[in-house]
């Protein structure tokens, strides 16, 4: 090769011995990096590398070079006189030269092309490390539901085990609560001191709560678990009904000041016991939360066959925040009074009565106006 | 588990000993062909590649198990017992002179001698030891491996090399020399040199020759002197080379080395 082409060539030449000394570079390979061509060859070409690309250099290229004889395409790091890194592809060539093994080496500066690569490079690591934690949120979030419909399941178990036990327990609870309230009937038909008057009092008034309880849980329980409340409708005068009801619950709140309202006449289809349940329920529940220095009116409503029952109340209103839920099982309107009321499944049973009556129970609330429920039943 | 088709295990030779040769970073069994050779006569010779490199399965290659060099040595292990036949002298180039030194130490007395060639038990100076590597030195060596593989899909075989003019070394072996799939090449680099194995080598009792290249970047003369200074049973030979790959560069003077120091295992067996 003419020493003119070999020094004037677009790429840096070198031959290296087999030890890697730089026996012959061009002109370039100097320029490129700063150096005399008496200097660089002085030096091995491994020497001229970044401590990265030597030990790729002693790991990869030379096992390389010796045994295939050839290397292509290897990008490295030479690091110039000042200090700076150019970045080259290598091509190698192993040649046999009189009794002694060399290497030719062509090298290619590709810093430019090197920085588009690395932003590659970058943009790949990038996307891998996003695959990667996509993988792993959609696994955590596999894991999550799985154990929520575990945890799920599990709930279901527990709530149909508890609701089906208190079905069990709030009926075995009545054979011996009917074997109390004979006892104590029976004694209260013979001569009593007044004391004892008033203890047999107290054990009446205690199991007519308790038994008021049970039929409650019962009702409860037949709704969630059973095949529903059961009714026996027939023809009735509603307001007659009412009436009725009204009057017994003076006995049991004496306290309170009671008031019917008639509206419309007529007819129409009811279970009587029932609607005088859920009369029940509700004027206990304005005893319990209203204020009774102030009347409770109970108003009923006949208008073309459909009746209807509200119960109003002065004092206090019932928080916003508790309406929503007032008629789920377990509510409680406030504490007080939670010694007069049962287990908190009154309001939701009448719901549940409005229901198979074919109808359904509102409630209104506010400060100024007080606390109106009102039970719809449709003409069935 | 195929210990023949997982580390790709080549049988060969005729002897009472068995030569169990282990390559190391970067290249594949092809790295023995100079050495190898003249030990066929007198000993049965066992090559393999570590998994993940050369003709292993690829398959086999797990990142927990191969995090660190023990699962290497429980792999060499697995393959003395299935094909080494009487006394088991390894002989290690660089990190597979770990590789040994922890098969060892959880198998005492499987293997009966070292032959050590370029090991190093820690490559980052660390607290008064000099390895001859700086932390930014092995990240500067990780970067140029990326660089190396940008562009090689796991279809296209990674290729730093093509002998286009020379058919007769097409061979599958030497093909994938210095193949590695790129995940795993970082993997093994990085594995390799943060490992520290000092602790290993101290103290080990084994017969080691240690075959020291007079000039060697991976592992300098220092380190060579350091093993020779902490393993009590060691002989130190130093070889006049440059370059991390004697045993390529100058086979003959590591077979001569080699030669002397096996003459206790060196039989050819009866018939």
């Amino acid at each position: 090769m003419p020493a003119e082409l070999f020094d004037s060539a677009a790429c840096a030449l070198a031959v290296t011995g087999e030890d890697g000394t730089i026996l012959k570079a061009n002109a370039r390979f100097g320029d490129w990096l700063g150096f005399s061509i008496a200097e660089l060859c002085t030096r091995r070409f491994q020497d001229l590398l970044t401590m990265g690309g030597r030990i790729f250099h002693q790991t990869h290229l030379a096992p390389m070079l010796r045994m295939h004889g050839s290397v292509t395409e290897v990008k490295l790091d030479i690091l110039h006189r000042d200090g700076h890194k150019v970045t080259v592809l290598l091509n190698g060539n192993k040649r046999q030269q009189a009794d002694e093994m060399v290497y030719d080496l062509a090298l290619f500066g590709t810093t430019d092309r090197d920085k588009y690569e690395r932003e590659l490079l970058n943009a790949r690591n990038l996307a891998e490390a996003l695959l990667q934690e996509k993988t792993s949120t959609e696994l955590a979030l596999q894991n999550a539901q799985a154990e929520l419909k575990q945890a799920y399941a599990f709930s279901q178990r527990r709530a149909v085990f508890a609701e089906q036990m208190m079905a069990i327990v709030s009926h075995d609870l009545k054979n011996p609560l009917t074997a109390i309230r004979m006892a104590s009937d029976f004694l209260s038909r013979n001569e009593r001191t007044v004391k004892e008057r008033q203890l047999l009092g107290h054990i009446g008034q205690s199991s007519e709560r308790a038994q008021r309880m049970i039929a409650d849980l019962l009702d409860f329980t037949q709704a969630r678990v059973g095949h529903g409340i059961v009714i026996k409708a027939a023809p009735l005068d509603l307001h007659n009904v009412i009436h009725r009801a009204v009057d017994e619950l003076r006995v049991a709140f004496p306290k309170a000041t009671l008031v019917h309202c008639t509206e419309g006449a007529g007819e129409t289809c009811l279970d009587a016991d029932r609607v005088q349940q859920i009369i029940g329920n509700l004027v206990a529940n304005s005893v319990a939360y209203g204020d009774l220095q102030q009347p409770i009116t109970i108003t009923s409503r006949l208008d073309n066959g459909a009746g209807a029952v509200s119960v109003h109340n002065h004092g206090a209103p019932i928080p916003q925040a508790l309406l929503a839920g007032l008629f789920e099982p377990m509510t409680r309107g406030t504490d007080q009074g939670s010694d007069v009321r049962s287990v908190g499944l009154g309001l939701y049973i009448v719901r549940e009565l409005a229901k198979v009556h074919g109808g359904d129970v509102t409630v209104s609330s506010c400060a100024t106006a007080g606390t109106t429920f009102t039970v719809t039943f449709q003409n069935t | 588990m195929d210990l023949r088709h997982r580390n790709n295990v080549n049988v060969m030779g005729n002897g009472t000993s068995t030569l169990v040769f282990s390559h190391g970073f970067g290249c594949n069994q092809a790295m023995w062909n100079d050495l190898a050779p003249p030990f066929l006569e007198h000993f049965r010779v066992v090559l393999y590649d570590l998994v993940g490199a050369g003709l292993s399965d690829l398959s086999a290659f797990d990142k927990t198990k191969y995090g660190t060099l023990d699962g290497y040595a429980r792999d060499l292990n697995e393959i003395i017992d299935a094909y080494a036949e009487g006394p088991v002298i390894l002989v290690g180039h660089s990190v597979s002179a770990m590789i040994g030194t922890l098969a060892d130490r959880l198998a005492p007395g499987r293997i009966a001698a070292h032959v050590m060639i370029g090991p190093s038990p820690r490559y980052i100076d660390t607290d008064g030891y000099v390895g001859g590597f700086k932390r930014s030195d092995i990240d500067e060596l990780l970067e140029t491996l990326d660089s190396n593989y940008l562009g090689w899909s796991s279809a296209m075989a990674p290729v730093i090399m093509g002998a286009p003019g020379q058919p007769a070394l097409s061979d599958t072996l030497t093909d994938s020399f210095c193949r590695t799939e790129p995940d795993i090449a970082k993997h093994f680099a990085r594995v390799t040199f943060t490992s520290d194995n000092r602790q290993d080598v101290i103290g080990l009792a084994t017969p080691v020759l240690i075959l020291q290249s007079s000039d060697d970047l991976i592992a300098p003369v220092a380190v060579g002197k350091y093993l020779h200074s902490v393993m009590p049973n060691s002989t130190y030979c130093l070889v006049d080379n440059v370059g991390h790959c004697p045993h390529m560069s100058a086979p003959q003077a590591c077979a001569a080395a080699m030669q002397g120091f096996l003459a206790p295992w060196t039989a050819t067996r009866a018939g």
